[in-house]
């Protein structure tokens, strides 16, 4: 109970209060949650109480429902509750599929309350009785809409839902008009949520990408097992029950498989009718064609470019050809000239000197003396320079007969000497000829000179590059090049030429070259004991030009042995023995020293072809 | 939509479930609603739960137990040590953090503490899984109140490490007053509650207030020493001096059968809950011979006398150290498997004879049943980013009173807004004056201090030319206190419809 006021006591503040203080809390909680909630949107408390009595009148009006009256009502049949409308029975015809699950049961409480028989009896009017009442209609309505099921069933039939599809002339018209009231209408039917809205005019090509999309997989919630012509409940018994649901299944299927088609008809029309589409549409072409022309003249400006670029190159290098063969005419020409200039002069020297010797009587006192010099003096016209005859007929001209005599002589000596010369290298060039002839025996035009050190290191690489090795000759051409010392390089093709003119030789002659190559590499490691690793390709080679017989392998045999080496692993008990038997002609030890030369030979081989790789990489 | 609660005990974790509206626990896959925190390692499994509890006495040193102790501690911190020395399996000293050094067949292994609770949680989100049916992820997980930041962080990451997303670390307290809904139903009022957890090795008594539907920590206590193990050892301690002078032979120096003894006392302790008595049997014991006996409540409640004081000892401490009395306090609720124990009931419904003790639900489900519960209310948040697991808020520092007179016509105070009320917040009250007074007047004070006795005035309120009428007139006063705890006061006479209204500054 509060206390009455005192005379003169007013409204006063008579302190000041304590400062708020801060204190944690624990995380928890929903008032804790809506605490945050307030904090962080920064409303005050009764800001959001007053929110709440907002949404709370809501629903206060929600619940305020506006009931038509259904006229019909009092005549309905309940006989042929099937064919009422219940929306209209509850007096729910203006909502219809949008009225909530609250405001069914306001109705059909309202509906109760007016309608019910015990009310209208106490009214005064006749019932009749038992079923046959219009209550009943009633009941069945709520009935059908409380269930969520047989509510879905019924909305799906709905005899107000207009089914139509418009045609394509009416789309093709105005678009917008016609087909967004349709879209919209059947868009209830789909279990999912964001229903994508067909749009305007203008709307994105993403847009509209996303309604058609939506409307080609269009999930729908549409069932017909209200329109089921018998009753399952009605059957007697189970066969019968049996053969009811399979009627009613095939005709829901059936009714399925239209609504199905219906709308996709209805979204085929629109797509074909959509403007916009066919706008997309041109536009995609249009910018297809406009991609492809950039295209084309991008290539077209290219070849162009290349052929300018091919035909500058071309005039250059005529052009260049034009003057160098200008030049080069022209370089004849001189050449010509000063040939001809010095024919003529050296004509005239020798006249000079024919007759110069003619004077003097050839220098000599018999007959047969000046046919001699005659011959002598045509043997030096012919051989002397221009310059040495110039000189020649100068000493004669300004000398008496004994100098010239002299001179004349002493030129003749000399061109006897060189001409003796001549003879001579050229007799010691047709032997040398002939010799490196023999030496090389027509190897392969002209190649380049094959020293002992390099036949050997051929020798050894062949050896080691069995026939069959991939790319042999130039994997042999490499390791040659590798290991010389001269430093000639070998190519293929060398390799390949002095390899065969190898092969041509007798087995003396390698015997040869190998016992060279052994005495050879004696001198130079005098001191290092023969047995080393080097020796041992040598000494093979050796050991195949002794003995013919086991040295030469065929393929053939070669090709048993790998299978016989394949066949009898490492572990079998007498391999050896069995790996003989299985090649004809050979010895159990020729196949261990065959294999043994086969192993060395692929050591070595990966090893020269891991450099040639790595040489390649570089 | 579903969520999980998690909680991640010393001895033993436990799941609840929030879907459709309510939180349970559910079972593993052995059939326990709550799971030992015990992670065996074999040669190339590991075994979490029951299976590896049971297989401890043979796989002692390769069982990791209790390892929420050691769990976000460096390895010099007194805590982690007192868990080296009394755990089974070897810790080692790596970069300063203790790992486990587990021993399987060939290779060593290295396993550190967070590791273990990973697994521990991952067969907490199985066990959630396979009761669901389907896959989640959404958790809030609760940690003790003492726990530090970086323990609650390492808790945080091997909950995210075993494919959880957090949705907050909430405190054992709060979770188990959350379970019991207290204040959730109306926003208004202010209760003190008191949480006793008893778990299976350490005592944690709070005391909490609740204002506006909100938790408060206002003190807290926890022994570590004080747990449900060590009843079992009393037990245990008990069983084996009986098979002493039944058989003349000590077993407590062999551990193995000590280890086996405990088991069953842990058995019969369990059974003593709901049975006047209990049957121990230990298949040979020691050297072959059977151990068979029977114990009874009464022996029980006598061997663990003193361990029960001790167990209840904290509670008065506390009060006295809020200073308040066992009258204030409003609700307790019990937690922790060992506070089923029907002698510890009974002793703390006698400490506080007019508070209702809530155990409705299973003690050891308290917690995680909360947990969901928090979940579920997180669930429906589109965001609930919260970076700290605790925060501060604005708080009504004093009591905000106004003096009436009782029915003797004598003076007294009635709360209007109680401290600790989270600003900014609004209150309404209908007051009554006789309704024969043509003027009535509000005072309106405040506390001093804790005790609402003396006061100070703040304002006074004076309604005048009230007419007469023969029943009360109804003064609707809505009180309203801003985040700085500035004060406003709207008192109506609803039959005339006056008003009057003061603002109180506050005091700079």
């Amino acid at each position: 109970m509060l206390k009455e006021a005192v005379d003169g006591q007013v409204t006063v503040v008579c302190n000041t209060i304590a400062a708020s203080v801060q204190f944690q809390v624990e995380p928890v909680g929903r008032w804790f949650e809506a605490f945050l909630k307030r904090r962080d949107r920064n409303v005050s408390a009764s800001f959001q109480e007053l929110e709440e009595e907002e949404e709370l009148s809501e629903e206060s009006e929600d619940e305020e429902l506006q009931l038509e009256e259904y006229p019909m009502l009092k005549t309905l049949d309940p006989k042929d509750w099937k064919n009422q409308d219940h929306y209209a029975v509850l007096g729910l015809a203006h909502m219809r599929y949008k009225a909530t699950q609250k405001q069914i049961k306001a109705a059909h409480k309202a509906m109760v309350l007016k309608h019910h028989p015990d009310k209208r009896k106490a009214a005064g009017e006749q019932i009749v009785e038992g079923d046959n009442d219009y209550f009943t209609c009633i009941t069945k309505a709520i009935e059908i809409l409380s269930d969520p099921v047989k509510r879905r069933a019924f909305d799906s039939v709905d005899p107000t839902f207009d089914n139509a599809v418009p045609s394509k002339g009416e789309g093709k018209e105005n678009f917008c008009e016609v087909f967004t009231p349709v879209f919209e209408r059947n868009s209830r039917w789909t279990s999912k949520k964001h229903i994508p809205k067909l749009g305007t005019m203008d709307s994105s090509f993403e847009e509209v990408d996303n309604f058609y999309s939506f409307w080609y997989n269009f999930d729908s919630w549409r069932e017909f097992s209200y329109l089921d012509e018998e009753e399952k409940e009605k059957a007697e018994c189970r066969d019968e029950r049996r053969w009811i649901e399979k009627q009613n299944r095939a005709s829901r299927a059936q009714r399925k498989k239209e609504e199905m088609n219906r709308i996709r008809t209805l979204v085929d029309t629109a797509y074909s009718c959509d403007p916009r589409i066919k706008k997309f549409k041109e536009e995609e072409k249009a910018r297809k064609e406009s991609e492809k022309k950039a295209k084309m003249e991008a290539k077209r400006r290219e070849q162009e470019e290349k052929e300018r670029a091919k035909q500058a190159e071309l005039d250059a290098a005529r052009l260049a050809k034009e003057k160098e063969d200008e030049e080069a005419k022209q370089a004849a020409l001189q050449a010509k000239k000063e040939k001809e200039i010095q024919k003529k002069a050296i004509k005239k020297e020798r006249q000079k000197l024919r007759t110069t010797c003619k004077n003097w009587n050839y220098f000599a006192d018999s007959e047969a003396e000046s046919v001699k010099m005659m011959e002598e003096v045509e043997k030096l016209c012919d051989r002397l320079e221009l310059v040495s005859l110039q000189s020649l007929n100068e000493v004669l001209a300004s000398g008496t007969k004994e100098d010239s005599k002299a001179a004349v002589e002493k030129q003749v000596q000399e061109v006897n000497a060189q001409l003796q010369k001549e003879k001579e290298a050229e007799v010691q060039a047709r032997q040398a000829a002939r010799s490196s002839e023999q030496a090389s025996s027509g190897s392969g035009g002209g190649s380049k000179g094959w020293n002992e050190e390099e036949l050997q290191l051929l020798i050894k690489a062949v050896n080691l590059f069995p026939a069959g090795t991939n790319a042999r000759w130039e994997v042999i051409a490499n390791y040659m090049n590798l290991h010389s010392t001269s430093g000639i390089k070998r190519n293929a093709k060398d390799v390949i030429n002095k390899a065969k003119n190898l092969q041509k030789l007798d087995p003396h002659q390698k015997d040869e070259i190998n016992k060279k190559a052994f005495e050879k590499f004696k001198k130079e490691h005098a001191a290092v004991p023969a047995t080393v690793d080097n020796a041992v390709p040598s000494e093979r080679f050796d050991a195949s030009g002794a003995e013919a017989n086991t040295a030469s392998w065929t393929t053939e045999e070669q090709k048993l042995l790998e299978q016989a080496l394949k066949t009898f692993p490492v572990s079998t008990p007498e391999r050896w023995e069995k790996i003989a038997a299985v090649v004809p002609g050979r010895t159990k030890k020729d196949c261990m020293k065959r294999y043994k030369e086969l192993v060395e030979m692929v050591k070595a081989k990966k090893a020269a072809q891991e450099q040639v790789a790595a040489k390649s990489k570089k | 939509m579903a969520a999980i609660g998690v909680h991640f005990g010393y001895t033993c974790a436990c799941v609840a479930i929030f879907k459709d509206g309510r939180a349970d626990v559910v079972a593993n896959d052995a059939g326990d609603r709550v799971t030992p925190v015990v992670v065996a390692y074999r040669d190339k499994e590991q075994i979490v739960g029951i299976a590896a509890k049971q297989g401890r006495i043979r796989n002692a040193a390769n069982t990791v137990v209790k390892v929420k102790q050691i769990l976000g501690r460096s390895f010099d911190d007194p805590e982690a040590q007192k868990h080296i020395t009394e755990s089974k399996c070897t810790v080692i000293n790596k970069d300063n953090k203790p790992k486990y050094e587990i021993d399987t067949g060939e290779v060593t292994k290295i396993v550190s503490p967070d590791e273990v609770a990973k697994l521990v949680f991952h067969k907490m989100k199985e066990t959630a899984q396979s009761a669901l049916g389907s896959d989640i992820t959404d958790a809030v997980i609760t940690v003790p109140f003492e726990f530090g930041e970086i323990q609650k962080n390492a808790l945080r990451q091997a909950a995210e490490g075993a494919g959880f997303s957090v949705l907050r670390l909430i405190h054992e307290p709060s979770a188990a007053l959350l379970a019991y809904g207290i204040g959730q139903d109306t926003p208004t009022g202010k209760s003190h509650v008191l949480v006793y957890k008893l778990g299976g090795t350490s005592l944690t008594v709070t005391i909490m207030e609740v204002n506006s539907g909100m938790y408060r920590v206002l003190a807290t206590h926890t022994d570590h020493s004080t747990g449900g193990e060590s009843f079992t050892h009393a037990l245990a301690q008990y069983l084996a001096s009986e098979f002493k002078r039944s058989f003349k032979h000590d077993v407590t120096g062999n551990p193995r059968a000590m280890m086996k003894l405990m088991n069953s006392a842990d058995v019969a302790k369990h059974t003593l809950s709901t049975l006047g008595s209990s049957n121990c049997f230990v298949d040979s014991l020691y050297d072959g011979m059977d151990f068979d006996c029977s114990v009874s409540r009464a022996r029980f409640e006598l061997l663990c006398a003193s361990l029960f004081n001790k167990s209840i000892q904290p509670i008065k401490t506390l009060l006295e150290q809020v200073g308040l009395s066992t009258s204030d306090v409003s609700k307790v609720v019990l937690c922790g498997g060992s506070a089923r124990i029907p002698k510890l009931q009974q002793m703390i419904q006698d400490l506080f004879p007019d508070v209702e003790l809530l155990s409705s639900i299973t003690p050891d489900e308290v917690i995680p049943v909360g947990a969901a519960i928090e979940a579920g209310i997180l669930l429906g948040r589109d965001c609930s980013s919260l970076d700290v697991d605790s925060i501060t808020v604005d708080c009504c520092a004093r009591d905000i009173l106004v003096k009436e007179a009782d029915d003797t016509g004598a003076d007294m105070y009635t709360v209007l807004f109680p401290s600790g009320t989270p600003l900014p917040a609004r209150r309404q009250h209908t007051l009554q004056g006789p309704g024969s007074l043509s003027s009535i007047c509000l005072e309106l004070y405040q506390s001093q201090g804790h005790n609402s006795t003396p006061q100070e005035k703040l304002a006074q309120i004076v309604l005048n030319n009230l007419e007469p009428k023969e029943d009360n007139h109804d003064i609707v006063t809505v009180v309203t206190m801003k985040r700085d705890g500035s004060l406003h006061v709207t008192c109506t006479e609803q039959g005339s419809g006056k008003s009057e209204a003061v603002t109180v500054a506050v005091a700079s």
